[in-house]
């Protein structure tokens, strides 16, 4: 019998710690900022979607499913936004979304790193976004920066008025 | 001359400036777009006196310089530079928070012609027509 107390309490530790490390699922929270940019254009998207699961302490239990609805964009003038969701640039009839799914997760200096599938304009190119995770009292901010070519998602005709690389900025509260 | 056309241009300013706020609560009320973060009731109303002063400036010098053809010319420049002046709020980029951007040209583009029409409207109880 006592034998069989010890290997008793290591696997109901073992088991503990695997309920510690459960990764949190997160709700999106209002007041989140899908900003894009690049030298001639700008903008926001307003809607925004998705799961999100998150681990501070062990980033591979994690799980980013985001979605952007493109019609959502605004880039603060009437025609520009039109001509954003023309078939020449987002074809937002076709493609109504802006899907990242995430493959893996790695802690960097400064906070982590998700890498994942960024699919837009139905191209589907792999993408990492770095990131930082601050704790609210509520559940937390997640913000993050990076740069994509928008010829590798055939956005627009090479060359002209905008900016071939385009700047997005990410800030997404989340509640528990 | 200048002072009657000052007045002039003061005046239907003034009138454009109502004529606008009027036309505002009017496509607040049908559209539910409320640009008054960008275009406020003090904006609409400065920039149609400042319209009409600017107005007043042009009719005076055109009428020095070109004497009887003044006028004419003035008339002219007036309603090309109204409808030139279009291009800005189609051009204008709003802030980001406002959800429908689309409807803002819709709202300014016919304050834009008020100024002029309100020139046009007072200017004969200011400059009486000599009689041919």
């Amino acid at each position: 019998m006592n034998k069989l107390i010890y290997p008793a309490i290591a696997t109901l530790i073992l088991l503990g710690s695997a309920f510690a490390f459960v990764a949190t699922s997160y709700k999106i929270a209002d007041g989140y900022n899908i900003e894009f940019s690049s030298s001639d254009a700008g903008g926001v998207f307003k809607t925004f979607k998705g799961t999100i699961v998150f681990d501070e302490q062990n980033p591979a239990a994690s799980k980013f499913d985001v979605n952007i609805d493109v019609a959502s964009i605004n880039t603060g003038n009437g025609l520009q936004n039109k001509h954003a969701k023309s078939d020449e640039w987002f074809d937002a009839a076709k493609y109504p979304q802006i899907r990242y799914t995430s493959k893996s997760f790695t802690k960097t200096g400064s906070g982590y790193q998700v890498t994942g599938d960024l699919q837009i304009h139905g191209v589907t190119k792999p993408t990492a976004i770095p990131f930082t995770f601050q704790k609210t009292a509520t559940g937390g901010v997640f913000t993050g920066s990076f740069t994509v070519n928008r010829n590798d998602f055939k956005l627009g005709k090479p060359g002209g008025d905008v900016g071939e690389q385009i700047k997005i900025d990410i800030k997404v509260p989340v509640t528990k | 001359m200048f002072k009657k056309a000052l007045i002039l241009g003061i005046v239907s300013g003034l009138l454009a400036g109502v004529a606008g706020l009027i036309y505002a609560h009017l496509y607040y009320s049908i559209n539910e777009a409320d640009f008054g973060k960008v275009a406020s009731s003090i904006r609409i109303v400065a920039g149609s006196v400042a319209g009409g002063i600017l107005a007043a400036i042009g009719f005076w010098a055109l009428n020095k310089w070109l004497k009887n053809n003044g006028e004419i010319v003035f008339n002219l420049l007036f309603s090309i530079l109204s409808f030139a002046s279009l291009l800005t709020p189609i051009a204008y980029r709003l802030p980001r928070e406002l959800e429908t951007p689309e409807l803002f040209p819709g709202m300014v583009i016919p304050m834009h012609f008020f100024p002029a029409l309100a020139w046009f409207t007072l200017k004969p109880l200011f400059f009486r027509q000599k009689t041919i």
